[in-house]
């Protein structure tokens, strides 16, 4: 088949058109999936598979070394005593101070 | 008050106040345009218009949860915030008789190299560590580390429940995680009927605070008195926990300062250091070291995941072959999934991003009506990693002209996403 002047000319077009809309379809696709947030997320996984060695908690050493049944700190395994102590916590019903503005007349969105 | 990366801070250091009284973030009146972004960003309404000219206010600190996802949607650079404790710090690393110890997050790894021109999102963890050795941390140790304790105390306390199911004085499921400070507010504030669903556990922000104290103390034979800790965070709302009376288990204040990435990058330009030229470095041992179940804690859905690869391998006695559970892994909105346990059954869960989903899930739960052992919550859309301390996302304030582009931009999307 020969190509006259036109025909590529014409050939040209339709290829710069394609390319222009092939580069722009690709790059909604990697905006849509690799907003900002996503950016920062898809690091941490990266980090959890290839950089961090010990992927469970569980198999930390330092972790088996603080709950070690005879000397570690925390010897009565999790939720012990000393855990009960020092690592859990109570709560306070904070629902007052809400109320009492909305009895004022402000409005919220719960 | 100072520029720290972007963002106007009061540098006040308070002590012994009720966090209660304070504005974590507040609006300057004078620099608010009225566009009403940051009314858009906020799930409890507490950020709104007080006048005619729709100048914006946090009208009372009760409503507020200080997960300051106001100040880094704000265009106009309105929103400052109200409590900093970087110029003690500064005094605090200058003196001998203060052994000053680091306690960073996992997420604040993935924003803080955006600071020192790295692409975003790039992580930075060895550099991170190096950077605190210079400025003077004498021990570095690692809120990771405590990620990996929270997963061994609030897994085990999850599985405790479900056995606990149809006896006398159970404990009710789901069980909530509790390592978000804005969502653990914004339960005591808006769901306090739902507290017996919230796990006992602190966050691990709240148990090295103690650790370090205790048992850090006695590991390296420093008095307990000298110690001052730093919570460095992705995160507004870690300050008001860092300040709750309650934290003071280890028989000092558990956590002495908090700041977030901003302004850990704000101390290490302002102490001269070349962040880019450190090297890759690890954090001190007996408190430092961590696995990947920490590491994604900063993402919604991490502390979903980390959970699992213990609960899976306690409930079926049977080793976890590939860690990777991608069905909880949330980048926004609500996820469900149905995990198989071998020898078990099914592990029910759910993850909500955002206070407005989380509120969906406590509906669900307060009407009986909720099917899951274990919801996990986090109150910026995406997680951690996108918390209102952490590096702003430079389009936001652009130029007002892009700025105004990329949210023509943002409800485009919206919008195809929806059609």
């Amino acid at each position: 088949m020969k190509l006259n002047r036109r025909g590529f000319i014409k050939a040209c077009g339709f290829m710069a058109g394609y390319t222009v809309l092939g580069l722009n379809l690709t790059r909604e696709a990697v905006a849509a999936t690799m907003d900002f947030v996503g950016l920062r997320q898809k690091s941490v996984y990266d980090a959890d598979a290839k950089i961090y060695k010990i992927r469970k908690s569980q198999d930390n050493p330092m972790i088996k070394k603080l709950y070690n049944h005879e000397d570690g700190f925390l010897h009565e395994g999790p939720c012990g005593h000393m855990s009960h102590h020092l690592l859990h916590t109570h709560y306070v019903d904070r629902s007052a101070r809400v109320k009492a503005l909305k009895e004022k007349g402000y409005k919220f969105n719960i | 008050m100072k520029q720290i990366e972007g963002v106007m801070t009061q540098t006040n250091a308070p002590k012994g106040i009720d966090p209660d009284s304070l504005f974590f973030v507040q609006v300057d009146a004078t620099k608010c345009q009225a566009c009403g972004t940051c009314e858009e960003h906020c799930a409890t309404g507490a950020i709104q218009s007080i006048n005619e000219d729709g100048i914006h206010q946090v009208v009372d600190p009760a409503a507020c949860m200080n997960c300051g996802q106001c100040l880094v949607n704000c265009p106009y650079d309105a929103i400052y915030e109200g409590v900093s404790y970087v110029d003690e710090i500064f005094e605090k690393l200058k003196d001998p008789n203060t052994i000053v110890v680091s306690m960073p997050a996992p997420a604040v790894r993935y924003g803080l190299g955006e600071c020192f021109g790295k692409p975003t999102g790039t992580y930075v963890g060895g550099q991170m560590h190096a950077a605190l050795r210079q400025l003077g941390f004498n021990y570095i140790w690692d809120n990771e580390f405590t990620a990996d304790v929270t997963i061994m105390e609030e897994g085990t306390e999850l599985i405790q429940r479900v056995k606990e199911q149809g006896q006398k004085d159970a404990r009710p499921l789901p069980q909530f995680t509790s390592c978000c400070p804005g969502w653990v507010k914004f339960a005591e504030t808006f769901y306090p009927d739902l507290l017996p669903n919230m796990s006992s556990c602190k966050s691990p922000i709240g148990m090295l605070g103690p650790l370090a104290k205790t048992y850090g103390a006695e590991e390296t034979h420093t008095p307990a008195q000298k110690i001052y800790t730093v919570s460095i965070m992705p995160c507004i709302a870690k300050k008001y926990e860092g300040m709750r009376p309650e934290m003071a288990d280890s028989g000092f204040r558990d956590i002495d300062a908090t700041i977030d990435t901003r302004e850990l990058a704000y101390m290490i330009k302002t102490a001269g250091i070349d962040f880019n030229s450190l090297p890759s470095q690890g954090p001190d041992p007996i408190l430092g070291d961590s696995t990947g179940a920490a590491t994604i804690f900063g993402n919604s859905g991490g502390v979903m995941e980390a959970a699992l690869r213990l609960a899976y391998e306690v409930l079926s006695g049977e080793k976890l072959n590939n860690p990777d559970i991608k069905v909880v892994r949330t980048h926004e909105g609500i996820n469900t999934a149905d995990v198989k346990v071998p020898n078990f059954g099914t592990v029910k869960v759910a993850v909500a991003s955002g206070l407005k989903n989380a509120a969906k899930l406590c509906e669900e739960v307060r009407a009986g009506k909720s099917p899951y052992h274990f919801i996990e919550i986090m109150t910026c859309p995406g997680g951690c990693v996108n918390g209102g301390g952490q590096p702003v996302d430079p389009e936001i304030r652009a130029s007002l002209f892009r700025s105004t582009v990329a949210q023509i931009n943002k409800r485009f999307r919206a919008r195809r996403v929806g059609a």
